[in-house]
């Protein structure tokens, strides 16, 4: 083939009629790949009836939609969701974007509403942009919850709420500052700056913080793309920038041992007080050496079993919208406040309680 | 031995074409697309109903666009690492003039066109004029791309809430067939017209087989490069316009990875990454292949939840797998007619520009 | 000799105004203890480079380092949490470094497939893989892998003036063992390398095995800095690494490049966020100001090579 190319450019017309380089064995496959077209374009067209995802009769599906895979905190929620997936006799399927790409969410609902699930329970990472998918699921029949981080309105039936964003983001603020007696410098370790949720919970710390803290001042918020060791470096830069602050706020959970790392290599263990989102088995250690003050979270496995009975309860009908309570089954009756199903307040961990806790 | 006496008998005629057929890689993963498509029809779950076959093109447009215009920059022996941050700049200047400066949808997807086609003129204007390797060049557009993307919405920033309108470009159907893909279909005929059909396309082969004898031959090299490379700049924004509207949100973040999956599918159609040879039909091939093996893996319930590690996996086997089976064929079929010595490494790019 | 180091010069000269600009607003920047610590941090990823700027220099790339980084972490934190020693955990990391890299090597060198390709594709198998296996969950690491059980002052700055040895030997190595001129060779010029006795296919084996060790020691550096490990401990090091190698004259056309200038573009990179924190700028302007400094040692380098007293090098491409 490369034989053959001729180099030399004549003043030829810029459109040839017909290729020159081209070997015969090209035009077969040509054929082919326009065949192949033709029929996937035909197959998109047509309507053709379709088995559903359920498994023997009455089997419920539920797929179980985290921000992320890779996340122990979301591994958890999963535990707890095969729980009451076992408990009730569903099907529970469980996946999620393992990468940044903001698309992958709804492509998994996507394929989830054509794989014929009976219920999608989703952690959103854009609100927005999950609610399309999440609307046509709902258009097709089938049961819409969120939980975690919440979508719009009418994409779903039910948020099963751990706590709301505004408890979240003032228990956490009302922490760090008992910690630091009301006074002093703090900065924040973030995820990454374009997470939903996590700029929710910072709105309503920093609302917080203008509202009732006035004599203390944020000096710094940093990503840390969930990587432990980046929120390591970060905290040991800010130690270092800062030197009189008081106190760092993790509020992702890789971020929590990483920061708690930094304060206890930087010797300054007890004097920045180290607070945050995480999982007491990952902070257990540095809780108990008081270098971390004070982890806050909600119980994951708790939140998992709670969002598949209640996406199987508005399935079968026993949850209905206007509805006050709700028998979650192990957890008792918990609160049902409009919309949203309300687990509890977060919990805080410290060294007197957080060795009950063993996620 | 083939005596040129003796016309070949029908055996050696079928070996022979069979030989012709598996040295080009494009036969090779256009066969192994046949295969995942019976497999998960088989054993996945409603793999070929409609809205499943809807979703796997609809979701695959945006790589598929980055794919096919990569395959002229890879043709002249370049490449591009920044097209997929140029979505994420080019979503978020899409957001900004809709959100904020109140364009209309498409006034602003115009302009995040305009700011794509920008964008890759800044890549064909650093790798033409001053000469540098498009590897750095783009390297450090893609860090810069998206770190101007974050800058610009403080990183937290993100638009939504677009009308009606808009989002039916990215998920409603047109005559039965999702209204992206014919965009796909129409930006496909126009590379492969550019590619197959015109001196253009033949310069790109020039250039990257031979960039001085191309140069000798009186191509104008650095307009060509300028062009494939401006060319990428705006179909990345244009599939940015597409991805926001697919997903209802513009975001810093759109498009991250999907310059690794475009480069992938193209290698995997059959284009040399040292440039030269090459089909923009061999890109869709491989687009394809990935996305419905992917797809099909997720389709497969009692495996689901590892499914999309499998993907990824088998992915970058199958692409090792198409590279060295294609190497090995070409091996094959060139040994009886060898007269010297084995060459060495990198033997392909002795004497070429390199990336 | 000016024009021969201008790439070195030029990144020592931004360097120093950086630590200038930085000693006058911030100099908290250099307290002793945070600024070891900041060291010791970016030690594995600088120990990398010295792997990378072999593979580029022998004109070729290897974008999975950062898997690799992340099963050889994985790797020595499971065999040390089942209570192997020290000298047994780093022996199979780097092992297992050497495996991978042995794998990427075969392919390129005896397959001829291209390397960015190649490690494309080893990058996405073995993350993936490694998702598989430990699914994102932190591994508790035992007491005596800690600052290799040295303490926390002196286990600082061993790994510190190990990277720094290891960067030295690693110049000197380049230059004046037969085995580094031989990459250098291959780098250049392939077929004459061959013609001149050298073997190309282990001379490429050979680098990016000693890419995989190489990873696989920086492993156990990173997971001795911290009791947990996780799993995508290595995301996105191959960029900085990369890019460390580029703003540092390291040509990608190969047979050129130094580990000088590689080691002091790493520091200015490694120190653009650490800076910003110190200057008290917002945390979102890191990735633009990297991809600016990354672009500007390469137009900076189009640009001198433009120049016309330059002597004919054409490898400035």
């Amino acid at each position: 083939m490369k034989s053959t190319m001729p180099i030399i450019e004549t003043a030829s017309p810029i459109l040839l009629r017909k290729p020159i380089y081209q070997g015969s064995s090209a035009r077969p496959h040509t054929r082919h790949l326009f065949a192949i077209l033709a029929a996937l374009l035909a197959f998109s067209g047509c309507d053709r009836k379709t088995e559903t995802a359920g498994g023997t009769k009455n089997q419920l599906t539920i797929a179980l939609l985290p921000k992320s895979k890779g996340n122990q905190f979301f591994l958890t929620v999963e535990k707890g969701a095969r729980q009451a997936a076992d408990e009730i006799g569903a099907k529970l399927l469980f996946d999620g974007p393992t990468d940044n790409d903001p698309a992958k969410q709804n492509e998994i609902i996507e394929n989830w509403i054509s794989l014929g699930v009976d219920a999608i329970a989703a952690a959103s990472q854009n609100k927005g942009g999950i609610s399309l998918p999440l609307k046509k699921a709902r258009a097709k029949g089938v049961t819409v919850v969120t939980y975690d981080s919440d979508a719009n309105d009418e994409a779903r039936s039910f948020f099963i709420n751990q706590a709301t964003p505004k408890s979240i983001g003032e228990t956490l603020m009302d922490s760090a500052a008992k910690l630091c007696g009301e006074e002093g410098e703090f900065a924040i370790i973030t995820g990454t700056l374009t997470a939903g949720n996590l700029n929710t919970w910072r709105g309503f710390i920093e609302a917080r913080l203008a509202e009732k803290y006035p004599r203390m001042k944020l000096v710094a918020t940093k990503p840390c793309d969930d990587d432990k060791g980046k929120a390591q470096q970060e905290a040991a830069n800010l130690i270092s920038a800062y030197p009189s602050l008081k106190c760092i706020m993790a509020i992702t959970s890789p971020a929590v041992p990483g920061a708690a790392e930094a304060v206890k290599q930087a010797g300054k263990a007890g004097m920045v007080k180290v607070l945050g989102l995480g999982l007491p088995s990952e902070n257990r250690a540095y809780v108990k050496e008081g270098v971390t003050q004070a982890v806050i979270l909600w119980n994951l496995c708790d939140l998992g079993y709670l969002t598949v009975k209640a996406a199987a309860a508005v399935k079968n009908g026993t949850l209905k919208p206007g509805a006050t309570t709700f028998d979650a089954g192990r957890l008792g009756n918990l609160k049902v406040e409009g919309d949203n199903i309300l687990l509890g307040a977060p919990i805080i961990f410290t060294s007197e309680n957080i060795d009950q806790y063993q996620f | 031995m083939n005596d040129k006496n003796c016309p070949p008998n029908s055996r050696q005629r079928v070996a022979g074409v069979l030989r012709r057929m598996l040295s080009r890689q494009e036969s090779v993963v256009f066969v192994v697309l046949i295969f995942e498509i019976l497999l998960f029809s088989a054993i996945g779950r409603n793999f070929l109903a409609p809205d499943n076959v809807r979703n796997i093109v609809r979701h695959s447009v945006e790589i598929g666009l980055l794919a096919l215009v990569m395959t002229p920059i890879i043709l002249t022996g370049g490449i591009d690492l920044s097209v997929g941050s140029m979505m994420g700049l080019c979503a978020v200047a899409f957001g900004m003039l809709w959100g904020e400066a109140h364009f209309a949808p498409w006034l602003a997807a115009c302009a995040a066109v305009a700011i794509g086609t920008a964008g890759g003129a800044i890549n064909a204007g650093l790798i033409t004029r001053l000469g540098l390797p498009p590897l750095i060049v783009t390297l450090g557009t893609f860090s810069l791309f998206r770190g101007l993307a974050e800058a610009l919405t403080g990183g937290s920033k993100s638009f939504t809430d677009f009308p009606d309108s808009f989002l039916s470009l990215g998920n409603s159907l047109a005559f039965g067939v999702p209204v992206q893909a014919w965009v796909l279909v129409v930006v496909s005929l126009f590379v492969w017209g550019l590619v197959h059909r015109t001196t253009a396309g033949r310069a790109f082969r020039a250039i990257g087989f031979a960039p001085e004898g191309a140069r000798y031959a009186g191509i104008p090299v650095g307009k060509r490069i300028a062009f494939a490379y401006t060319l990428a700049g705006a179909v990345a924004g244009l599939a940015a316009v597409i991805f926001v509207s697919r997903v209802g949100e513009a975001r810093a973040n759109a498009g991250t990875g999907y310059e690794l999956a475009a480069i992938t599918a193209v290698v995997l159609g059959g284009t040399s990454i040292f440039g030269g040879t090459g089909s923009v039909y061999g890109t869709l091939l491989g687009v394809a292949s990935v996305a419905v093996l992917s797809n099909g893996l997720s389709r497969i319930l009692s495996i689901s939840d590892i499914s999309r590690e499998l993907s990824g996996m088998l992915t970058g086997a199958l692409l090792l797998v198409a590279l060295a089976g294609g190497a090995l064929t070409k091996a094959l079929a060139e040994r009886p007619h060898r007269s010297k010595p084995a060459d060495p490494v990198n033997s392909e790019s002795a004497g070429r520009k390199e990336k | 000799m000016m024009q021969k180091y201008m790439r070195e010069l030029s990144i020592a000269f931004v360097l120093a105004l950086l630590l200038l600009a930085l000693a006058v607003f911030a100099p908290n920047f250099f307290a002793i203890h945070p600024l070891l610590s900041r060291l010791t941090a970016q030690s594995p990823a600088l120990v990398a480079a010295i792997g990378m700027t072999l593979v580029i220099v022998c004109r070729q790339i290897d974008i999975s380092i950062g898997s690799q980084f992340g099963m050889c972490a994985v790797v020595a934190g499971v065999l040390a949490a089942k209570g192997m020693s020290l000298p047994v955990v780093l022996l199979a990391s780097a092992g297992a470094g050497a495996v991978m890299g042995a794998t990427n090597g075969a392919l390129v060198a005896w397959l001829r497939l291209p390397s960015i390709v190649v490690t494309l594709a080893t990058m996405v198998t073995w993350a993936e893989a490694l998702r598989l296996w430990q699914q994102g969950r932190l591994l508790d690491l035992p007491a005596h892998v800690k600052w290799l059980s040295l303490g926390q002052t002196a286990g600082q700055t061993t790994l510190v003036v190990f990277t720094v040895v290891l960067v030295l030997f690693a110049a000197w190595a380049m230059r004046n063992l037969a085995a580094g001129r031989h990459v250098f060779a291959v780098g250049n010029d392939a077929e004459a390398a061959r013609l001149a006795g050298i073997d190309p296919q282990w001379v490429t084996f050979g680098v990016f095995v000693l890419m995989g060790v190489l990873m696989g020691i920086a492993a156990v550096m990173n997971i001795a800095q911290s009791p947990q490990v996780q799993p995508t401990c290595g995301d996105g090091l191959e960029l900085k690494v990369i890019a460390a190698c580029v703003v540092g004259g390291v040509a990608v056309s190969g047979g050129r490049g130094g580990l000088l200038g590689v080691f002091l573009g790493f520091l200015l990179l490694a120190n653009v966020n650490p800076a910003l924190t110190h200057f008290h700028a917002q945390a979102y302007w890191e990735k633009a100001i990297q991809g600016l400094v990354i672009l500007l040692a390469v137009v900076a380098d189009g640009v001198c090579s433009k120049l016309p007293n330059k002597a004919g090098d054409s490898k400035a491409k």
